[in-house]
């Protein structure tokens, strides 16, 4: 037996392969496998990880410092801001061979809108009330009411331009006029883009081959990038390795801002955390930096309200309702609670950052009174019972932890049915303001507004921005630093020569 | 085969009642975050979600029987085809873990049982001692450490199919292999050192010395025949468990296979690809007992089934 052993591995070290990738071949670990390949049925992160701005691409693109920047269309033009016309790029091609026509952008927003489709934003896409072809490359867009957001709807993942012919193979054989194709997918194991030859931005994609390998356990992930069988760890790899990694010579490590919030939502709809003196009594109790050290090592960064350091509209409130638990206890105390009261925190363990999160919060919580308990309930539950959608009627918790990656979501504090339940008439008007008021310096006004405002009323609390940790062998170049869009651009990613 | 009808009704009942009394909503599952009441009702209806429980058992029953076990929500492709397409890594990797288990199991345990109560013994026993101790993705972690991390003579997981060959495959599944088969070697290294024990205190294997048989002789051809049933039961049963702890070991090496399949299912709430694995995982482990029992009769010929 012994013989046998020895000589497997013996075999094993004669015939491996070399570990060197060839150096325009990539193989890149994510650690969720995307629900079909659909960008324009599905809002799954996983999916635009793969195909957003790798294989489909849109109108605008939101690049790496989170600028719109014309894309298939070169530019643009309103007089009234209730109109817009595009005009499309010439000699731009599908995968399939096919130009980009002004057709194609009219039948993917056509379909958008339509609610036969059931675009998973359609929302995003009411405000359009006809899209009208000007001729083969100039393509109009007119609005019903004007929508400030309607030209970062045109840079979202829903808004990806594709041939009216391959519609039906969207969720398997996606076709796009993007840097790369889709060659394989092994179900369960990985995906494989290969370059698309004649991709309209010269000199791009720099790489041959892309792999995504589906590896969803840190520890995995960690043993492949240590051993050498991926060359990139996209994502899920933790804060607590990365000081080890950051010493390994072998390896970079790369820390960027990301647009996932870590929030601790309250129940808005629910006593006591109907009353804001509670809710501004658990802010004061929480110390930010105490949470960041404790659940992530230190990385991420204090948020103060729902928008990010990656939003133009960024302005840094995390010091108007700071970590004060004297103040704490006195506000408990005037809303009738000087004894503290109990609470459950309801978290999902499948999102690492909830758990440890939570657990630092629930001591802090402690000082003050509060004798928070900490239930972890796998990721369904937590959908039906947190996040509560139709037919859920009330949700069903106190507290919760979770990340909202979406970016340019401050709306959801404008929905009274959204699961943090809170109902605010004055913030409504303000974000429908803001929906309505292209002018930048009075929006910026109305986002500082917004943020002060949810500072000052703390129907949740915006604990940190989740870091961005991509971990890389040595030599690869050109990935993204920060991720200000839900994408995985890959078309400037290259070895090293 | 009346008794493998009905545990696979039973099995397929249960796991049909299960999965849909879990609490989660499969279309919020799918739609995550950024759903809302319009595509959950949507999603609801395109699943069949909408209808009574006993109505969608009976669809599901009628269609299974005739060879359809439905289409999965997750990969929109039929659930027959993806166990399949699974069992291709599943497969070799319980086989190799069952040749690995047994190859090492049994002359050890031989070894230790002829080696009683000296060093020999002892030593095999602390080996299965720490075998059984040692949970299967824990040793999986530290074979990948060793092997794959600090010596590179393997990767650390994944699987590239059997399209490069025989040994580029085999090798990817070795050391999940080992790892899955180690607990169940150190049971079953146990398990034939005591069966083999307590033949060679018999008075038949005394008289087969006593007629100046060869050691070997009397070891092989009269002690661990008649040893052997108890081993073949654990050995059976053994089989079985592979399979389910093929679960855990494919999470940590990304193999894709039967396991990583059925985690990922009941994470998503993908209901007919758990219905379909639970199933015909259940009519493996059926087939395997129906196969044991019949080695049972070839073993010992006393044993015969009316």
């Amino acid at each position: 037996m012994m013989r046998l052993l020895v000589a497997a591995l013996v075999a094993a070290v004669l015939f491996s392969p070399a570990s060197a990738q060839t150096p325009t071949s990539l193989v890149i670990q994510v650690p969720t496998e995307p629900p079909g390949l659909d960008l324009t049925s599905n809002p799954s992160s996983a999916i635009a990880a793969v195909v957003f701005d790798n294989v489909q691409e849109g109108l605008i693109k939101i690049d790496r410092t989170g600028k719109m920047v014309p894309w298939l269309a070169e530019r643009w033009y309103t007089s009234d801001n209730k109109s817009y016309t595009f005009f499309l790029r010439k000699g731009v091609r599908f995968s399939n061979g096919r130009e980009m026509k002004a057709a194609d952008v009219k039948f993917a927003l056509d379909r958008a809108v339509n609610p036969e489709t059931k675009h998973p934003y359609r929302v995003q896409y009411e405000a359009i009330q006809d899209v009208i072809v000007k001729d083969d490359y100039t393509v109009t867009v007119a609005l019903k009411k004007i929508d400030a957001t309607f030209l970062y709807t045109m840079a979202r993942q829903g808004s990806v331009i594709y041939p009216r012919e391959a519609v039906d193979t969207l969720k398997s054989q996606p076709i796009g006029t993007g840097p790369f194709t889709v060659s394989e997918w092994v179900r369960g194991d990985r995906i494989v883009l290969l370059k698309n030859k004649d991709y309209w931005v010269k000199g791009l994609p720099k790489l041959d081959r892309v792999v995504f390998r589906f590896i969803p356990d840190p520890n995995s992930t960690l043993a492949a990038i240590k051993s050498g069988d991926i060359d990139v760890s996209a994502f899920g790899i933790g804060p607590e390795s990365v000081d080890d990694l950051k010493k390994d010579a072998r390896l970079q490590v790369i820390v960027g801002d990301t647009t996932n919030d870590v929030t601790l939502s309250m129940n808005n709809s629910k006593k006591p955390y109907s009353d804001k003196r509670v809710r501004l009594a658990i802010t004061h109790a929480i110390n930010k930096d105490e949470v960041l050290k404790g659940a992530m090592f230190g990385y991420g960064k204090i948020l103060g309200s729902n928008v990010d350091p990656t939003n133009p509209f960024f302005v840094d409130v995390s010091k108007r309702v700071g970590y004060d638990p004297a103040l704490a206890k006195k506000l408990l105390a005037e809303a009738g609670y000087p004894n503290g009261f109990d609470a459950v925190f309801k978290v999902a363990p499948q999102y690492y950052y909830t758990v440890r999160s939570a657990e630092v919060v629930a001591s802090q919580l402690a000082k003050v009174g509060i004798r928070a308990t900490i239930q972890q309930i796998e990721w369904g539950q937590w959908l039906s019972q947190v996040f509560c959608l139709a037919p859920c009627q009330t949700p069903d918790y106190d507290m919760s932890i979770i990340g909202h990656a979406e970016a340019w979501d401050i709306g959801n504090f404008a929905n009274p049915k959204y699961y943090f339940r809170w109902d605010s008439p004055a913030f409504q008007k303000l974000y429908q303001d803001s929906q309505v008021t292209v002018d930048d310096k009075t929006r910026r006004a109305l986002y500082v507004k917004m943020q002060e405002m949810l500072a000052d009323e703390a129907p949740a609390v915006w604990l940190y921005m989740h870091p961005r940790l991509v971990i890389t062998k040595k030599g690869v170049t050109g990935m993204w630093k920060d991720q200000p869009a839900p994408v995985l651009d890959l078309s400037e990613v290259a070895w090293q020569k | 085969m009346a008794a493998l009808a009905a545990t696979l009704f039973f099995v397929s009942l249960l796991v049909f009642v299960v999965v849909r009394v879990l609490p989660g909503d499969p279309a919020l599952i799918i739609l995550g975050l950024e759903a809302n009441p319009d595509s959950v009702a949507r999603v609801r209806q395109e699943l069949g979600l909408d209808r009574p429980i006993p109505v969608q058992y009976a669809r599901w029953v009628t269609r299974a029987l005739g060879g359809d076990l439905g289409r999965s929500i997750q990969y929109d492709v039929p659930v027959g085809t993806l166990i399949l397409s699974r069992l291709t890594v599943t497969l070799p990797l319980t086989l190799l873990a069952a040749g690995f288990m047994i190859a090492a199991a049994i002359p050890l345990g031989v070894f230790a049982a002829t080696h009683h109560r000296r060093w020999g013994d002892y030593l095999t026993m602390t080996l299965s001692q720490l075998g059984v101790a040692v949970p299967g993705f824990w040793a999986g972690l530290l074979l990948i450490l060793l092997f794959s991390v600090q010596l590179g003579w393997v990767q650390a997981g994944g699987f590239d199919g059997w399209g490069q060959g025989v040994w580029p495959g085999v090798r990817s599944l070795l050391l999940p292999a080992i790892a899955l088969g180690l607990f169940q070697f150190a049971v079953l290294a146990r398990t034939t050192r005591s069966a083999l024990l307590e033949v060679l205190r018999e008075e038949y294997v005394k008289t087969a010395r006593a007629k100046g048989l060869a050691e070997w002789i009397v070891l092989f051809r009269h002690a661990l025949q008649n040893a052997l049933i108890p081993i073949v039961t654990v050995a059976g049963v053994q089989l079985g468990q592979l399979l389910a702890g093929s679960i855990i070991l494919e999470s940590v090496f990304y193999l894709p296979g039967l396991g990583r399949l059925t985690l990922a299912a009941i994470s998503a709430r993908d209901l007919p690809v758990v219905q379909g694995v639970v199933v015909f995982v259940a009519s493996m482990i059926v087939t395997v007992n129906a196969a044991v029992d019949i080695l049972y009769g070839v073993l010992d010929p006393r044993i015969r089934y009316g």
